[in-house]
């Protein structure tokens, strides 16, 4: 059985300083929802609040269309996996997985049963009676998990779970997550600060930055239709063209950059809308390294413009090509390995194309800080 | 570097002569525990022998001196003592644990403060404690007018007990404050998500994560109050603790039982500690295996595998132990050669003592009847003069350790 | 305080509150106020308490400065004498102490291999398991009339009968020594141990003296430490009661010997309360005194 989550206006103060400010966001019944953002942004304090363990200084947080407020942390059909893990070092993992069962006065048989099922859900059948630490990174993740879901809770929160883990451990971990998701059917709520991680298990994301949200959507939608400066930078690689409007044609418009002019659409609003721009507004050109291409490629595109390759960056499936226009402005591209780059050496001149689809125009607002 | 060297060399020598003066006393202590002499000492080395032990000396000179089998005060003050050790341990364990754990949850303004008052007691000179409680509970019993109160407030081991967890409680609290740091907070918060209650998370989490602090707790502070004097002596009134017998015996007279029963302490300390060693040592061992373990479990690195040779290594020490058993043993021969051990021995040292006596006590009756003839104003000096000669050093007769000192005059020397 | 309710749950809150409140209200403020009463009250049989007589006095604090009104002395020498005699005596064996032991914690924390360094920590533990009157005791035998040393020193010819350690107060001097070392090289053994030995080296390198190193170097660095055990060593000397009773002689008395006497052989405890109070205020001024120089906060002054 599974709930949805909503916040209502929520903010979450500590003096006069707002960990989270005026957060509303409704999280559907069943879905993996994710809170993306760098540290310090307020995802963990939301999940906290979540979770029953600080109070919002305002507003409403309701589960299954139940206010929250004055109900404890123990009280609450929440399960919360910290970043730390938080296993009982003195219990066996048995022990560990059945705690909740145990609080709740179920006999030993039936804690066992119970243990022994979720053991299998995460594929650590007879792991039972080891102590944690005779366990790896891997398997005491999913001791977190299935401790997590021994009482069926309706909302599972996950505060950064894989952080710890090491690239490939984290890629299966990953899959994993996303399975065990589909098959428990309950809502997940995730907070990362790695994208990669959101874009892979989510069915929607929040992108919050300093407190406050700014764009919720699907995964294409975050990625390709971002809202703001800071979504656009965060979420993914972007190039960054600052430039002026030098004229308006309904959805798309013309920008002058770096002593081009280019033709680009304009950015999305959030709610079905696009923002509006009038000639000469300052803005900023988002173009994705992977949408930016070498003359000779066999893409379409109606936007060129000339750069000096600076170097030439090899990332396995990627090469990512750094170049700079005119000692001012830094554009990346990224090509597939596929394509051959041998001819591009130091400071040689080559021409760059990208398609106006792909190019996306936003008011000029703070980026994400790398 | 020659003058780095010196100066080493130099350190050395001050390291030893330092430990020399830790241990000096007490093994010179420990050896006159073997010496039938009366008074403790190594040289002159009158008999070997186990009578400290065991039975005392019944006198020759109506002076009994008790050995630690049969000093009865003894064995009074010792129950006394476990039994406020019980009581201490009861009551400062748990307000220990309640201190620390008010310490982390108290704001930050008023930590300081609080921490400052846990650790006042400490500060207190030990004999304040210890009157403050009987000057307490004294009022407390006369406004109780006989019943329940006055009996208990007159009671030395409850006094005792009250006095001695006022300050053992803080010791309780620093060694809970201590382990409290290295707690994990979001284990109590995972127990609680989990859906624990309070009660449930106290008991269930943060009561296993205390266990060695608990262990530990207990043990200093039985420890603490054993050994304690200067509080006791006065929040004891009219009962003795191990500790005051002792003290009162510089009154009653030094004798070898006193460094038997350092001895016994000394061994028994002995043996806790070089058991605890082998425990720890054998829990360090233990650890090490299963950590190699989890780690071979990570990375199926067979060649970790190769450490685990046994290891059933004889320690060293088992040397040194047969050694001083085989020293023992040779001593032991050479002693019963020279006669110098056991009973027959000890008869013959005392009819040697018991014949000077005889002549002494005679010589002294001559006197005391020509100086019975002077002055009755020296006359007293005279006898207190002589009766000194005899008796050694005054001193040991003064009036200090205990309540019993009017009582214990009175019994004199009569048991 | 709900907060607190709720954080605890109700059955662990009423544990907390009643052990707290118990422990300090009990145990260490109400025994201590009242003692402080009592130290003002005159000192008269109980059936006579509460009534007409029982009124505020400072005549203990009058006694203790100026002596019974019988005796014809302008001050209490005796008193007095007792009290800065003992205070005397504690600061100038807390110096004692402090040299002597300071080698030995410096070896121990940065001369000596952690092998040889835990070893030698634990054989300096083992003394202090003994109980301080039992250590006294040897102390006792070693120096007493037909002690040890007298018998060797005897036999060698030094002496030719035996010397009086007892009433020159070596003994008493060397005995408060002894017990309290413990307490000194701890705190200044912790507080060397954090000193980085680099900056040792580096002084060295420098070509600074071995006793310059120590004096700007160590000594800073350890300062808590040595506060501690200074503190701690004052303290509990001033306030020692064991070693005393066992060591002392008739001539020398110590001030705790004296608040016992008011309270057991004179059996005036109003005013071994007063007598008691004077010690207490020595105490903790002292510890704030100690607290002013060094700079040091309470809690680095425990253990």
């Amino acid at each position: 059985m599974s709930a949805d989550v909503e916040l209502q206006n929520v903010s979450v103060s500590f003096g006069n300083f707002y960990a989270a400010k005026n957060v509303s966001v409704k999280i559907e019944k069943g879905e993996f929802f994710s809170f993306l953002g760098p540290s310090g942004c307020g995802k963990t304090t939301l999940l906290r609040a979540i979770s029953g363990f600080s109070d919002p200084s305002d507003g409403n947080i309701l589960i299954g269309g139940q206010n929250m407020a004055g109900i404890g942390p123990n009280k609450r059909p929440t399960s919360l996996i910290f970043q730390n893990l938080a296993l009982f070092p003195l219990m066996s993992v048995a022990d560990n997985i059945a705690f909740s069962l145990e609080v709740r006065g179920s006999g030993k048989a039936e804690r066992r049963k119970r243990a022994d099922e979720l053991l299998e859900l995460v594929a650590l059948s007879g792991q039972g009676d080891k102590k944690v630490h005779e366990l790896s990174g891997g398997q005491r993740q999913r001791v977190a998990i299935a401790r997590a879901l021994a009482i069926e809770p309706e909302v599972l929160l996950l505060d950064e779970p894989l952080s710890a883990l090491d690239l490939k451990l984290r890629q299966k971990m990953r899959t994993e997550l996303r399975e065990i998701q589909k098959r428990v059917g309950i809502t997940f709520i995730y907070i990362t600060h790695d994208q990669g991680e959101a874009l892979t298990m989510s069915d929607r994301i929040a992108v919050m930055n300093q407190g406050e949200l700014e764009q919720i959507g699907s995964c294409n939608s975050v990625y390709e239709a971002p809202n703001t400066p800071f979504v656009a930078t965060f979420v993914g690689e972007n190039n960054a063209f600052y430039g002026t409007i030098s004229a308006v044609d309904g959805d798309m418009v013309n920008v002058s950059a770096i002593g081009n002019n280019f033709l680009a659409k304009a950015g999305d609003l959030g709610e079905g809308k696009k923002h509006t721009f009038k000639k000469n507004d300052e803005v900023i050109m988002f173009v994705r390294p992977e949408s930016i291409f070498l003359k000779d490629q066999n893409n379409q595109a109606d936007n060129i413009f000339t750069a000096a390759v600076k170097t030439v960056e090899f990332e396995g499936n990627l090469k990512n090509i750094y170049l700079n226009i005119n000692e001012k402005q830094d554009v990346r591209c990224s090509v597939s390995n596929a394509v051959d780059t041998a001819d591009l050496s130091n400071s040689k001149n080559v021409e760059l194309k990208f398609s106006s689809r792909d190019a996306i125009v936003l008011p000029v607002g703070p980026l994400a800080v790398d | 570097m020659k003058s780095q060297q010196a100066l080493n060399i130099l350190l050395g020598i001050y390291i030893f002569i330092f430990f020399a003066y830790l241990f000096g006393p007490l093994v010179i202590m420990s050896i006159t525990a073997f010496n039938s002499a009366e008074f403790p000492s190594v040289t002159p080395w009158e008999c070997f022998s186990l009578r400290w032990f065991n039975e005392g000396k019944i006198a020759y000179d109506g002076q009994h001196l008790a050995g630690l089998a049969t000093d009865w005060r003894l064995h009074e003050g010792l129950i006394t003592s476990l039994q406020i050790g019980l009581g201490v341990v009861l009551l400062s364990v748990p307000i220990g644990l309640s201190a620390a754990l008010v310490l982390t949850q108290v704001h930050s303004r008023f930590r300081t403060a609080f921490y400052s008052i846990s650790i006042m007691p400490v500060l207190f000179p030990g004999v304040i404690i210890g009157i403050s409680t009987v000057v307490l509970w004294d009022r407390i019993a006369t406004m109780g007018g006989g019943g329940f109160a006055t009996e208990l407030g007159r009671n030395g081991i409850f006094l005792t007990i009250l006095a001695q967890t006022c300050f053992i409680s803080t010791y309780c609290f620093l060694i809970f404050v201590a382990r409290l740091q290295r707690f994990d907070q979001t284990q109590e918060e995972a127990a609680l998500d989990l859906g624990a209650s309070q009660t449930q998370v106290f008991f269930k989490i943060l009561i296993p994560y205390l266990m060695p602090a608990i262990a530990s707790s207990c043990v200093i502070a039985f420890l603490a109050s054993f050994e304690n004097y200067n509080t006791t002596v006065f929040s004891i009134l009219s009962d003795q603790t191990l500790t005051t017998v002792i003290a009162s015996k510089v009154r009653l007279g030094i004798s070898p039982a006193i460094s038997a029963l350092a001895l016994v302490i000394i061994l028994i300390t002995l043996a806790v500690t070089i058991t605890y060693e082998i425990l720890r040592r054998r829990e360090d061992k233990k650890k090490k295996k299963l950590a190699a373990e989890a780690l071979f479990a990570q990375t199926q690195d067979s060649r970790l595998l190769r450490n685990g040779k046994s290891t059933s290594t004889i320690p060293k020490s088992i040397f040194v132990i047969i050694f001083i058993i085989i020293i023992c043993i040779f001593g032991f021969n050479k002693l019963v050669e020279k006669g110098l051990y056991g009973s027959v021995c000890i008869a013959t040292k005392e009819q040697e003592k018991q014949s000077n006596f005889a002549e002494q006590l005679k010589l002294l009756q001559n006197n005391a009847e020509v100086a019975g003839q002077t002055s009755s104003e020296n006359g007293e000096a005279d006898e207190k003069k002589e009766y000194d000669d005899i008796f050694g050093d005054p001193n040991l007769f003064k009036n200090f350790g205990g309540f019993d000192a009017k009582e214990e005059e009175e019994q004199g020397t009569s048991d | 305080m709900n907060y607190f309710f709720n954080k605890n749950g109700p059955l662990i809150s009423t544990y907390l509150l009643i052990s707290i409140g118990f422990w300090i209200v009990f145990l260490i403020v109400i025994p201590q106020l009242y003692m402080l009463d009592l130290s003002f009250r005159p000192n008269i049989p109980p059936l006579l308490r509460g009534g007409p007589d029982d009124v505020y006095t400072l005549v203990h604090y009058k006694h203790f400065l100026f002596g019974s009104e019988t005796s014809g002395e302008s001050y209490n020498y005796v008193d007095i004498g007792v009290f800065l005699d003992t205070i005397l005596t504690a600061i100038l064996i807390t110096l004692i102490n402090l040299c002597f032991c300071y080698p030995i914690a410096f070896y121990i924390a940065k001369v000596a291999s952690p092998n040889t360094a835990r070893l030698l920590i634990v054989s300096l533990i083992i003394p202090f398991w003994i109980n301080e009157l039992l250590r006294s005791f040897a102390l006792r035998i070693l120096f007493a009339g037909e002690g040890f040393i007298n018998n060797v020193l005897i036999k060698l010819g030094v002496i030719d009968t035996g010397i009086n350690f007892i009433a020159m107060d070596v003994a008493l001097y060397t005995g408060l020594n002894y017990a309290y070392i413990l307490l000194m090289i701890f705190p200044l053994y912790n507080a060397i141990e954090t000193l980085d030995k680099n900056q040792l080296e580096a002084a060295e390198d420098l070509g600074s003296s071995m006793i310059r190193t120590h004096f700007r170097i160590v000594i800073p660095h350890a300062k808590a430490g040595i506060a501690s055990g200074c503190t701690m060593v004052f303290m509990l000397t001033a306030g020692a009661l064991a070693t005393p009773v066992v060591l002392s002689s008739p001539n020398t008395f110590w001030f705790t010997q004296l608040i016992y006497q008011w309270f057991n052989m004179n059996d005036n405890w109003p005013r071994g309360a007063a007598y008691s109070i004077v010690l207490l205020s020595v105490s903790v001024v002292f510890v704030l005194l100690m607290m002013r120089i060094f700079k040091v906060k309470i809690g680095e002054i425990v253990r």
